[in-house]
C-alpha cells in the first residue's frame, strides 16, 4: 500500500488547486486507514507511521483554512501547505513499517490520544507559520488573524495532548512529569505558544514580530518532534 | 512606592520576559546531564539539595522565573477580575497554570518512589511498615518472543488485586506499578511504589485550563 503514500506525496506537491489537495489528503488518509486496519490500532509507532500521520494531519488541519473565505485567493497557502504535507509524506517513504504489536505500556487510549493530538497541534503550528510567510509577503491583516486562529487551535490541541500524556504517565509510571529531554522541549513549545498568544495583546505595532513568532514556532515544533528524538535521550525514544 | 512595584508585577512585558527566561533555562537544562543524575529518582527538592550547582543552576534560575511568573499571572488575574465586563476565560487558564505550579511544588516536596525486584511470595514494603504480598506473576509471549501482556496478583489486606501496565493498584495513598516482568528462569517482577501528592492539583489545574481554553476558542470563533 506504499504506493498510496507516494501518490499522496506527489499530489500534495502539485496541489496548486484545491481538488488536487483534497485528492492528496484522501490518498494519505486511505493509506493510514489501511495501516490502522492491518495493525488494529492507530499507526503511531516508528518513523514511517508517524511521518505519514503528521503529513495527513497537516492536510486535515489545513482543510478548514484552505476553504476559508479569508484564504480563498491565497493559492500560495494551499500549495505551501501541500508542499509541507508532501515533504513529510516523502520523508516517510524510505523507512520500513513497524508491524509489531504495541508494547503493553503503550497499549492504552491515553497514548493514542496523546500522540494524535500532538500531531494535530504540530500541523496547526506549521499552518500558522505558513500564514506568517503569507503575511510578510502581502501584509494583509486578515492573514495574521488566520495565523492566530491556527496557533490558538493548535495550542488547545497541544495542551490537551500534554494533559492526556500526564494522565497516561501517571497510570503508566506513577508520575505525570519526568525530567527528560522530550518533556523539557514539550514545555518549551507550550510556553513558546503561550508567549505568542500573549504577544497579540501588544497591538498592531507588533504585527510583523507576531508573524515571525509564528514562523519561528514551527522550527521549535520540528526540534521538539524530530530533533529531540534524533539527537537526545528521552522517555519518548521507544 | 507600592504602586510602581504593583504595576511592574502586573505588566505584560514582565510576563513575556519571564516566559522567555523559563524557555531559555529549560532549553539549557535539556542539554545538561541532569536527567542522568537521579533527578527522576527522588523528589525534586531533595535532588536540588544534593545536586552540585554546576548541574542544577539552570533549574534554580527556572524556579526563580516561574515563581515571579506565578505572581505575575496571579496579580494580573486578580487585577483584571476586579474590572467589570472582562472575559473570565484567560483567568481560568491562569488559574489552571497556577494550580499546575502548586502541584509540582507538592510533588517536589512530598513525592515518594521506590523500586523493587520481586519473585512470587515476595512482599512490597511501604514507608509506614505496611506490606503487600505478591502472590502470582503471569504473562503471555507474543509473536516476536516478547511479552505481549503481563500482570501480577497482589494480596492487599486480605483481598486479591491485579496490577498490570497502565493499571496500578492504589493502597494508602501509594500507587503500586508493575514495570517489567520476566517469566524465566523464575517469574520475576520489577515493581515500583509511588506517591505523587500533586497529582490531584495537576488534574484540577488541567481542567481549569482547558475550560478557559475552550471558552477562549468559542469567544474567538468568527472574530
Amino acid at each position: 500500500m506504499k504506493w498510496l503514500l507516494i501518490s499522496s506525496a506527489v499530489l500534495y506537491l502539485a496541489s496548486f488547486k484545491r481538488p488536487v489537495f483534497l485528492a492528496a489528503l484522501a490518498a494519505g488518509l486511505v493509506y493510514l486507514g489501511s495501516r490502522g486496519l492491518a495493525l488494529g490500532r492507530l499507526p503511531l509507532i516508528g518513523p514511517q507511521d508517524t511521518l505519514a500521520f503528521f503529513s495527513s494531519s497537516i492536510g486535515l488541519m489545513a482543510l478548514p483554512f484552505v476553504y476559508a473565505r479569508a484564504a480563498a485567493n491565497e493559492r500560495f497557502f494551499t500549495w505551501g501547505t501541500g508542499v509541507f504535507a508532501g515533504l513529510f509524506a516523502l520523508l516517510a517513504t524510505p523507512f520500513p513499517t513497524l508491524n509489531m504489536p504495541l508494547p503493553p505500556v503503550l497499549d492504552t487510549y491515553w497514548f493514542e490520544l496523546h500522540v494524535a493530538l500532538a500531531f494535530f497541534a504540530y500541523a496547526l503550528f506549521g499552518i500558522a507559520a505558513l500564514f506568517g510567510v503569507v503575511f510578510l509577503m502581502q501584509g494583509k491583516r486578515q492573514v495574521l488573524d488566520l495565523q492566530y486562529r491556527a496557533a490558538l487551535v493548535g495550542y488547545t490541541f497541544f495542551s490537551l495532548s500534554m494533559i492526556s500524556g500526564g494522565i497516561w504517565g501517571y497510570y503508566a509510571w506513577g508520575t505525570y512529569w519526568l525530567w527528560t529531554a522530550k518533556e523539557f522541549w514539550t514545555s518549551i513549545l507550550w510556553v513558546y505558544y503561550s508567549l505568542y498568544l500573549h504577544l497579540r495583546l501588544k497591538g498592531q505595532s507588533w504585527d510583523r514580530g507576531f508573524a515571525w513568532m509564528g514562523i519561528v514556532g514551527f522550527f521549535v515544533t520540528l526540534f521538539t518532534y524530530l530533533g529531540v528524538s534524533l539527537l537526545m535521550r528521552s522517555s519518548h525514544s521507544f | 512606592m507600592l504602586k510602581p512595584i504593583y504595576s511592574f508585577l502586573t505588566s505584560l512585558n514582565l510576563g513575556l520576559w519571564l516566559m522567555t527566561g523559563v524557555m531559555l533555562t529549560l532549553a539549557l537544562g535539556s542539554f545538561t546531564r541532569a536527567s542522568e543524575s537521579g533527578i527522576n529518582e527522588m523528589p525534586l527538592l531533595f535532588w536540588l539539595q544534593r545536586a552540585p550547582l554546576s548541574l542544577s543552576w539552570w533549574l534554580w534560575l527556572c524556579i526563580v522565573f516561574l515563581a515571579v511568573l506565578f505572581l505575575n499571572a496571579l496579580i494580573c488575574s486578580i487585577d483584571a477580575l476586579r474590572k467589570k465586563g472582562r472575559s473570565i476565560a484567560p483567568h481560568l487558564m491562569h488559574a489552571g497554570f497556577l494550580l499546575v505550579v502548586i502541584a509540582h511544588l507538592f510533588s517536589s516536596y512530598g513525592g515518594y518512589k521506590q523500586q523493587m525486584q520481586l519473585t512470587e511470595g515476595g512482599t512490597i514494603g511501604f514507608p509506614d511498615g505496611d506490606q503487600v504480598l505478591l502472590e502470582r506473576i503471569s504473562g503471555e509471549v507474543g509473536q516476536m518472543g516478547m511479552l505481549s501482556s503481563y500482570r501480577a496478583q497482589l494480596r492487599v489486606k486480605g483481598r486479591i488485586e491485579e496490577v498490570q501496565p497502565n493499571q496500578p493498584v492504589f493502597h494508602q495513598g501509594y500507587g503500586i506499578y508493575l514495570k517489567e516482568v520476566a517469566l524465566s528462569p523464575v517469574p520475576m517482577a520489577l515493581v515500583e511504589i509511588h506517591r505523587e501528592p500533586g497529582a490531584w492539583a495537576a488534574l484540577l489545574g488541567a481542567l481549569f485550563f482547558m475550560a478557559g481554553n475552550v471558552m477562549l476558542l468559542a469567544q474567538r470563533k468568527g472574530r
